[in-house]
């Protein structure tokens, strides 16, 4: 997690970067090395897009409590349109694998990614990449393709580099695929809503469509100390 | 070759011992007893490699038609010490139900649906199965059950792969169930 903050905080560098779902926090990882001079180059600004409002809250209040004014959140779904007004220098991105689709939702993330840029800037993309199984192959060339189809190209591709001990997939590594956009580039339509069924059936694996717009937190007054459901108390004897 | 180890069918493999303190063939009986009474019975397990939305839901769907899809059991010794009696049970974990009284489920997130529990022993040749759904979608299955790897949604395939880096690997199934509908739950709240 750690090599990968640092890789993203030199790609990045001084630059406005815009992360398209951040299940890893490796958002919070980047502005917390930066901001406590660990290292001395990281993005100017940094916005975690996620559906999930505890993801949110808690990168939220992180930079609040850390006192660190360039990172920020928004509660987002990527089925929706993506039309910041001010447009990122880059994207960073860890989407669904995307094993079940070829990687149409792998694209999904990327199209938002590309339409935070205002389709002139650059992505850094974790997607699978194990020489084993056919699945990562047909994914990396589905995500190359339709890169290529938005007027991005591949700058650089690091192989094999992370490991995610997943109880289901051991063994499977990923890479960081960076894609840059060709001089001039423009967008090819309107950002517009993810509609098609055949595009989403598949979203999050076999037959597992999104269903979910918002992952909503439930206000707790405890909140950041164990729930008191996990425990309770069982007092000495002399305490009456 | 059996009934269960066809080409092109799917089997849900699990490897099964002690858990929630009680002995397996305290299980054994406790399970045959619930689905004598109630017409099924829980099989409570935990870990995400047959969680029952993402993966053995689907898995069940692509399968259905082609036949039952047994759940394959390999008799291990193992600790297991969680605790606890499930109250309610969920296909999405968004609606929830009560679990049948004459149900038991103890020290599990999830639980398979199942029927016919009976002592039956064979070899599954796990070079002769792949992963069906996951990101291990296509893996060989001697491949993906190894470590701490000890359930699998698996396809029968025609004949097994043969490589030189490896001997076949073949597992003595203890005991097999019939899965149905709706094959996999969520579980939650105390009895």
């Amino acid at each position: 997690m750690v090599l990968q903050s640092e890789m993203v905080a030199d790609w990045a560098d001084g630059k406005r970067l815009a992360f398209i779902g951040d299940g890893d926090a490796i958002s919070v990882s980047v502005a917390y090395l930066r901001a406590r001079n660990v290292l001395n180059y990281g993005p100017s600004q940094i916005t975690v897009f996620d559906f999930d409002e505890r993801t949110v809250e808690a990168v939220k209040n992180f930079a609040d409590r850390e006192r660190i004014p360039n990172l920020d959140a928004q509660l987002y779904n990527v089925l929706d349109a993506m039309n910041p007004p001010v447009p990122f220098d880059c994207f960073y991105t860890n989407p669904p694998w995307g094993a079940s689709n070829n990687g149409a939702s792998v694209n999904c993330f990327v199209e938002r990614g590309i339409e935070a840029t205002h389709h002139l800037g650059e992505g850094m993309v974790v997607i699978a990449d194990d020489d084993e199984l056919p699945w990562p192959k047909y994914v990396l060339a589905s995500v190359q393709g339709f890169a290529a189809e938005q007027g991005f190209y591949v700058s650089r591709m690091q192989r094999k580099l992370h490991e995610y001990h997943l109880d289901d997939a051991p063994d499977l590594k990923s890479c960081n695929l960076y894609l840059t956009a060709l001089p001039g580039n423009k967008a090819r339509a309107p950002s517009a809503p993810f509609t098609d069924p055949g595009r989403l059936e598949n979203f999050y694996g076999l037959s597992q469509p999104p269903k979910v717009r918002y992952v909503r937190a439930r206000r707790r007054l405890d909140y950041g100390v164990a729930h008191e459901d996990e425990y309770e108390l069982e007092y000495l004897e002399s305490v009456s | 070759m059996n009934k269960i180890i066809k080409p092109g069918s799917g089997v849900l493999f699990m490897k099964i011992g002690t858990h929630a303190n009680e002995t397996l063939a305290d299980i054994i009986a406790r399970k045959e007893a619930e689905i004598r009474d109630a017409g099924f019975g829980m099989w409570g397990y935990g870990g995400n490699t047959c969680h029952p939305s993402s993966m053995v839901q689907p898995f069940a769907k692509a399968f259905a038609d082609r036949g039952p899809i047994y759940l394959c059991m390999e008799a291990m010794e193992s600790n297991h010490f969680a605790e606890g009696v499930a109250a309610e049970y969920s296909l999405d974990s968004q609606e929830w139900m009560k679990i049948p009284d004459a149900i038991e489920v103890r020290g599990s997130k999830y639980a398979m649906i199942i029927e016919d529990l009976h002592e039956e022993r064979f070899k599954l040749p796990l070079d002769q199965t792949r992963v069906l759904v996951g990101p291990s979608l296509g893996r060989l299955g001697s491949r993906y059950v190894k470590g701490r790897v000890d359930k699998a949604c698996l396809e029968i395939l025609e004949a097994p792969e043969l490589a030189n880096d490896a001997k076949p690997r073949d597992i003595t199934i203890d005991f097999v169930a019939r899965t149905r509908a709706p094959y996999a739950v969520f579980l939650r709240g105390q009895r």
